[in-house]
């Protein structure tokens, strides 16, 4: 690999990717809030800036993701301690299930976040019930507090993963010393640990906020119509609206600019607190590991009690919902049942128009491998540019190649739809339209996850390799494939999970015979058939979990982990 | 060699993508009727009977439903397709309150009874659309449904303004009337008993009533069967699929709700169309809508499933704004109910 000047040739496809699937859609809907009678003009910008109706509107949108952004804080971290120093059965499955909630969909989790914390919830049932309540004590649902804490439901994973990642690296040694000089176990968390997990921590919450800055189903559904977003303004307008002068379209449009604004601003915040974390100590040992589980007089040590609380919280918030899709799914009127899945899986259900239950699983999983193949080889080309490169505007370049992440996809679908119903490229309703939105989508999450491994890659073992004869492609299979697998694993592993969870740019581009997985339990809620939708969400995360655990291992095994 | 093996990945990539989208792109050859529906009418079933029926009659056509959305969303999505380069959809089916709009941007072509033969079939008292670009094919009632094992008859609002009253706190789930089109009658319903100066006011005080407003009428209804709250905004006809759920007259009323069937103006299969909506005012098609949309059919001789003559309830009071005058006013009404129900003021 030549350090200089290939780097232009291989930043072309990506830039040109997203130039025409990404730039080219969404700066043509984004017109829209810039004109007037056809000539440029402020006057849309002007009067959503002015109007105390969306002053409103953006300041909640920037509180409940500040909001949120501290609640998956708080329940991530110290996940991210567990992990990090204790041993416990099925670790490593834990660790790639810790992905799950990205999969669901809004409208399920929705869903399992009424049945356990609804005024007739699971919860509020039992605490009734124990205390002797008359009215339900906790109103956690239809509430600001909902919508934090289903947020926290679908981020609280990625500042684990981020904090874990960062702590797994760091060389044990700094905090031994600090201990043996003295300092209380406390000091050493504060002076030494944190800030070596912060830059890890950081950037986490960077992008937690600019997935809850942006997150509109959840607000719509667990919140409910009190509460209105940047992003539920842009929806209601901008697809649902019809008045023949397009304000609301203009309005929703010059809504988005702001949105988009916004977040790329703290998308640019985001990588640089990246790239500041991104040379780090060499680690010369691995860190020690305790066994979580050591005997029972274990479990009432003080320090442990915290621990099992915690645990007892993350049980309850994370696997809480689950839970409660699933026992949904099969109890019915005091009984258990296994009716709906019988009666998702009756052939040509009507609900689908042809597409039964099993094709939308396989349409999923197509979707989700032909979106990750197309998305993780543009990453790479993008990602090994950016890290390589030392020319300025690199970082703008990257902010800016970052933009899907700040776009809703409900906007992108509604861009793409609009651009590419016409001739020569009309693409809505076939598959490519679904795959391309997918990679567009996914295609910011696999950078990002491939820039840290590739600036960890020491290049002179490469080119030690080929000065000791290797050919160019042993080196890259022997040296430089195994050295990023991990991370290109992981990457693929969580484009490939965004993938399948993806539905509201799904539901509007494919067509009969292209449903997928979300799609089907978005059309099963529709109807009248309770345990129907519930009976396709347990599908759906029985599918995704088997699929993440077998892409790792194949994965680990293919690049000989 | 990183940057170019992933190059080769990706032109594999490519390669399969595009092989397994012709593979998708193949399945359909001869003519083909898009129809543009609300999403429930899939779900419900009518949808995969006119598919199967329509086909058989018509070989050699195949009948495609895309349903995206809610009955606004579809008729935004048509308008967008038309001001973008042209719409695949052929036909539209939706709500009636929103078709004055829709005029507004000439999207139909004006039906007439020597076109669709079973169009003298239809109730007149719900003919609204003088021009006849939607045709009706189905309504119903707007009422309040209420759980008749939460609450007993004597603890129901008779009236609207009962329904304010402090012991019905978090009792009614609504859905959003900028999304949903039931929610949407139900404004209508309210600016039709407390005007356009109003309801507003009534508005206010009933925002104690409201446990939450969903998006849709799906995900309320859902909340409502899970015993979130004991009454929701639903149809009149909602006790023919579980008795359990009865429905509530406030002022005796019921707000009626009309969907209509029109025919694009740009489609390329003008006959076939027009055959497609008589197809739909059939007696045939018509006697499977209370089971699968409960909803009251517009043809006048198809005949309602035995248990309809107790289990779904006409209001002694039909109520519905003049079309004309929804359409004047409903932007700004909607403007004001959104900041009214999100800012609270």
């Amino acid at each position: 690999m030549r350090v200089k000047g290939t780097g232009w040739v291989g930043l072309l496809l990506p830039v040109l990717f997203l130039v025409v699937f990404f730039y080219v859609p969404v700066a043509n809907l984004l017109r829209e809030g810039l004109t007037r009678d056809g000539s440029f003009s402020l006057e849309f910008m002007r009067r959503i800036l002015t109007d105390d109706y969306f002053q409103h509107v953006i300041l909640f949108t920037l509180w409940q993701a500040l909001l949120s952004t501290v609640a998956s804080i708080v329940l991530g971290l110290p996940l991210a301690y567990i992990l990090t120093h204790y041993d416990f059965p099925l670790k490593r499955v834990i660790r790639s299930l810790t992905i799950v909630p990205f999969v669901l969909p809004a409208i399920t989790v929705a869903l399992g976040f009424a049945l356990l914390f609804g005024r007739n919830g699971y919860l509020n049932q039992v605490l009734m019930h124990l205390f002797g309540l008359s009215e339900p004590p906790l109103p956690i649902m239809y509430s600001v507090a909902g919508i934090v804490l289903a947020h926290a439901f679908y981020n609280a994973p990625i500042i684990t993963r981020t904090v874990h990642a960062a702590w797994e690296r760091l060389d044990p040694r700094y905090e031994e010393s600090a201990r043996a000089l003295g300092a209380s176990p406390w000091y050493v968390f504060k002076d030494v640990t944190l800030p070596m997990i912060l830059p890890g921590l950081l950037s986490g919450a960077a992008l937690v906020f600019i997935f809850c800055f942006l997150s509109f189903p959840i607000v719509l559904s667990v919140g409910g119509g009190r509460f209105s977003t940047i992003e539920v303004e842009i929806y209601i307008r901008v697809v649902t609206q019809l008045d023949p002068q397009l304000v609301n379209y203009k309005i929703g449009a010059a809504l988005a600019l702001v949105g988009l604004v916004l977040s790329l601003g703290m998308t640019y915040i985001y990588l640089r607190v990246q790239g500041s974390f991104a040379r780090q100590t060499e680690q010369l040992r691995p860190r020690p590991t305790a066994p979580l589980f050591v005997g029972l007089r274990d479990f009432v040590r003080p320090t442990k009690i915290f621990l099992w609380l915690y645990v007892l919280f993350t049980l309850l918030v994370f696997v809480g919902p689950v839970g409660a899709i699933v026992a949904d799914s099969l109890w019915e009127d005091g009984r258990w049942t296994l009716r709906w899945y019988s009666y998702i899986f009756t052939p040509d259900y009507e609900a689908l128009l042809g597409d039964s239950p099993l094709r939308a699983i396989l349409n999923s999983i197509g979707f989700g491998l032909g979106a990750t193949a197309l998305a993780v080889p543009l990453g790479l080309i993008f990602a090994s540019v950016i890290v390589r490169g030392r020319w300025g505007g690199r970082r703008l370049l990257d902010t800016l190649l970052m933009a899907p992440v700040a776009t809703s996809s409900i906007v992108l679908a509604f861009a793409l739809l609009r651009t590419f119903n016409a001739p020569p490229f009309r693409m809505v309703g076939t598959a490519y339209a679904v795959i391309i939105a997918h990679a567009v989508i996914i295609f910011p999450f696999v950078v990002r996850a491939l820039v840290p491994v590739l600036e960890g890659l020491d290049l002179k073992v490469v080119e030690m390799a080929r000065s000791l004869g290797a050919s160019r492609l042993r080196a890259l299979r022997e040296i430089e494939l195994p050295l990023v697998a991990r991370g290109l694993i992981a990457g693929a592993v969580f484009a490939f999970a965004l993938s399948l969870g993806e539905m509201s740019a799904t539901l509007m581009l494919a067509r009969p015979g292209l449903n997928t997985m979300p799609v089907a339990v978005y059309r099963f809620l529709s109807q009248h058939s309770l345990g129907a939708p519930s009976a396709m969400s347990t599908v759906m995360i029985l599918v995704s979990a088997l699929a993440f655990v077998a892409l790792e291992r194949l994965g680990e095994r293919a690049l000989k982990l | 060699m990183l940057r170019r093996a992933a190059l080769c990945t990706l032109l594999i990539g490519l390669g399969l993508a595009v092989s397994t989208s012709f593979s998708v792109a193949q399945a359909g050859e001869g003519a083909k009727l898009v129809v543009y529906v609300y999403d429930s009418f899939v779900a419900w079933g009518p949808a995969k009977f006119i598919k199967t029926e329509f086909e058989k009659r018509n070989p050699g056509v195949e009948v495609e439903f895309v349903a995206t959305g809610p009955s606004r969303a579809m008729l935004a999505r048509l308008v967008q397709e038309t001001q973008s380069g042209g719409t695949p959809a052929d036909v539209f089916l939706g709500e009636i309150n929103d078709v004055p709009k829709a005029k507004q941007f000439g999207l139909f072509a004006p039906l007439n009874e020597s076109d669709i033969p079973n169009l003298q079939t239809v109730s007149k008292a719900l003919l609204f659309d003088p021009e006849r670009t939607l045709i009706p094919y189905e309504h119903g009632f707007i009422t309040l449904v209420y759980d008749s094992q939460k609450l007993t008859p004597e603890e129901l609002p008779k009236t609207f303004a009962e329904l304010t009253k402090p012991q019905y706190q978090k009792k009614l789930i609504i859905q959003d009337a900028r999304t949903s089109s039931v929610g949407h009658a139900f404004l209508l319903w309210t600016i039709y008993n407390y005007g356009n100066l109003g309801y507003l006011d009534y508005w206010k005080q009933l925002l104690p009533t409201i446990l939450t407003i969903q998006p849709g009428w799906s995900a309320a209804y859902k909340l409502f069967t899970k015993g979130e709250a004991p009454m929701v905004v639903s149809f009149s006809t909602d006790a023919c699929f579980d008795a359990r759920y009865k429905p509530l007259l406030p002022n005796s009323q019921g707000y009626r709700t009309i969907f209509g069937a029109g025919i694009v103006k740009t489609t390329d299969n003008p006959k076939l169309s027009r055959a497609f909506l008589d197809f739909l005012l059939s007696v045939e098609v018509q006697e499977k809508l209370p089971s699968t949309e409960v909803m009251f059919p517009a043809n006048s001789q198809a005949r309602l499933p035995k248990e309809w003559e107790t289990c779904a309830v006409i209001p002694s009071r039909p109520v519905m704004l003049p079309l004309d005058l929804v359409a004047e006013n409903d932007d700004r009404w909607l403007d004001e109910w959104a900041r009214l129900v999100v800012t609270g003021r």
